[in-house]
């Protein structure tokens, strides 16, 4: 159970980010975050695993504070959080392996990681996250000889690594064409489902939002203004969220028929 | 925020710094001044050409005696004599090198702001790299040298410092210019000050790094001349005592050697680096 309090956030410069959200995440659930961009949907999503530091109210995971953990503390929350990025985030120039094994940082501590002496176990868990997205055969590939959805995948792969309770994803299919963001969206929908894993995301497309989202959470200028069902959030209660009239950059099927067109 | 995009304003233009061209005008300011006659450091091209011709005689006289002949002339009899002391250089470039270049990695990630540990830690590290850079390495060889006495050793420490300078400071400017976007992933992931630098960090950087290595070896190779001269071992003790005697002509053999080993260094060390960057 993830539980905002209140939650404020205040970058240096004085942007409010986050304003005063109060919001409960069940274990196993599906949410997916909509909003415009600048609306404070990254700034959302970096506050449960500390990423961004809260300037007021807290957030809960099991009742842990995240505002008031110790680095060492943190560091335990966060094992128990994988993250997937709009831009992947990954080492280009190791191997897909050594990617999936930045999941087991934690896991396998400072001295064996240090000198690359991951336990067998460690090994296994990377390569069976390797299967489990359906990549394992580029193991020992360099990732910068992969194909965007690959590593995207390869992404998903390192944040399984970290066995997690939670994944939290940023915009994880920005960055690739739309029948390979339908593939990264159905894993995570998959294993969503498969591991029982609480799973957060933002997206920008709202015909994706509607499509793999349980629960739908709206935000426009750091505040929450929608928190409903998929199945309740229709064109209305987008035009709501984004304070204006959609258009055809909103919704994936719609960009992919423009984009075909050109 | 949404408030503040989209105004539809043109901003100012932002003022340029003025830093580049006062700089570059400086230098042309001080170049001028060095060559004129009240402030300058006696450059006149006349009198080069009027030494040159003086010099010419030492370097071209022929002798039957080894210690009377010109550079130009040289004693290849003496070639056999330059083997040992440069044998005795490598060895310390090779031993300061590896030393060096393993200290200043942990070094670097100390004073890169996007490893250091925190603030102060950036500050004083950098403080004291800025020292141990501002100390060329002729002033080591002659600290280690009235430290632990005349032969290698003084020459390996002093080298090793200057490795350590010149290593540490190139690294932790590329580390400064890594893609952040891994680094974001290891401490989400739950990963430490170290984890993070061995598994985002180090990756993206180890190229340059065996880069800087082989550039600090060579380095090491030829500054090996000059510390030699104040005691500090290898090939430059030989230079320097052939020298003071006036055999030019053995001088030149030693330059010769030098020449002929540094060329090969560079050689092996661009083949190197092809192969592992
Ligand atoms: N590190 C930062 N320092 C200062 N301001 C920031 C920082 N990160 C974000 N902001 C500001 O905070 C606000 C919310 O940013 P956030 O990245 O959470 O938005 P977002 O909804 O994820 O937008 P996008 O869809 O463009 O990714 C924006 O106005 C942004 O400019
Ligand atoms: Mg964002």
């Amino acid at each position: 159970m993830i539980r905002f309090e209140n939650a404020s956030v205040t970058y240096p410069g004085g942007v409010h980010a986050l304003k005063d959200v109060t919001l409960d995440i069940r274990d196993g659930e599906m949410l997916i975050i909509v909003g415009l961009s600048g609306a404070g949907k990254s700034t959302l999503i970096r506050v449960i695993n500390g990423l961004v530091p809260l300037s007021g109210g807290d957030v809960k995971i099991d009742g842990v504070s995240v505002r008031h953990a110790g680095s060492r503390q943190l560091r335990e929350i966060r094992s128990k959080i994988g993250m997937i990025f709009q831009t992947f985030n990954l080492v280009k120039r190791t191997t897909v392996l050594n990617n999936v094994l930045m999941g087991r940082l934690y896991g396998a501590g400072t001295l064996r990681s240090l000198f690359a002496w991951y336990r067998p176990e460690d090994i296994e868990i990377a390569m069976q996250a390797l299967e489990r997205v359906d990549i394992v055969e580029k193991a020992y590939v360099r990732a910068s000889n992969l194909s965007g959805g690959q590593q995207q995948r390869v992404g998903i792969a390192r944040a399984l690594a970290q066995q997690p309770k939670i994944i939290l994803a940023d915009e994880p299919v920005a960055s690739l064409d739309p029948p390979t963001s339908h593939v990264v969206m159905r894993d995570l929908q998959r294993i969503n489902r498969e591991l029982g894993i609480t799973t957060i995301v933002n997206l920008h497309f709202l015909d994706l939002a509607k499509v793999y989202g349980e629960r739908i959470i709206g935000m426009r200028g750091g505040e929450l203004v929608y928190d409903g069902t998929a199945a309740q959030a229709d064109e209305r209660v987008f035009r709501d969220i984004y304070g204006r009239s959609l258009t055809a950059d909103d919704v994936m099927s719609e960009a992919a028929t423009a984009a075909a067109t050109l | 925020m949404t408030a503040a995009a989209g105004s539809g304003q043109r901003p100012a233009r932002p003022r340029q710094s003025l830093i580049v061209p006062a700089g570059l005008l400086a230098f042309l300011v001080i170049t001028w001044l060095s060559l004129s006659d009240q402030f300058g450091i006696g450059f006149d091209l006349g009198a080069i050409i009027e030494d040159i011709t003086n010099g010419g005689r030492i370097l071209i006289t022929e002798s039957d005696s080894a210690a009377q002949r010109g550079l130009l002339v040289p004693n290849w009899a003496f070639l056999p004599r330059t083997v040992d002391p440069m044998l005795e250089t490598f060895k310390m470039a090779v031993v300061a090198s590896v030393v060096g270049c393993t200290v200043a990695l942990p070094v670097a990630f100390t004073v890169s702001r996007v490893t250091a540990p925190n603030g102060v830690v950036l500050f004083l590290g950098r403080t004291v790299l800025s020292v141990v850079r501002a100390i060329p390495d002729l002033l080591y060889a002659l600290m280690f040298v009235a430290a632990v006495g005349i032969g290698p050793l003084a020459g390996i420490v002093a080298l090793v410092f200057f490795n350590i300078g010149v290593v540490a400071k190139l690294l932790s400017e590329t580390v400064d210019g890594v893609d952040p976007g891994p680094i974001e992933a290891a401490r989400a992931g739950g990963g430490n000050r170290t984890q993070t630098v061995r598994w985002a960090v180090l990756p993206q950087v180890l190229p340059n790094y065996v880069a800087y290595s082989l550039y600090t070896f060579e380095l090491n190779i030829r500054a090996s001349t000059v510390i030699g001269i104040v005691g500090a071992g290898g090939i430059g003790n030989l230079l320097f005592t052939q020298y003071r005697f006036f055999n030019w002509s053995n001088v030149s053999i030693v330059v010769v050697t030098l020449f002929v080993f540094v060329l090969l260094i560079e050689l092996i060390s661009i083949w190197l680096r092809r192969r592992l960057v």
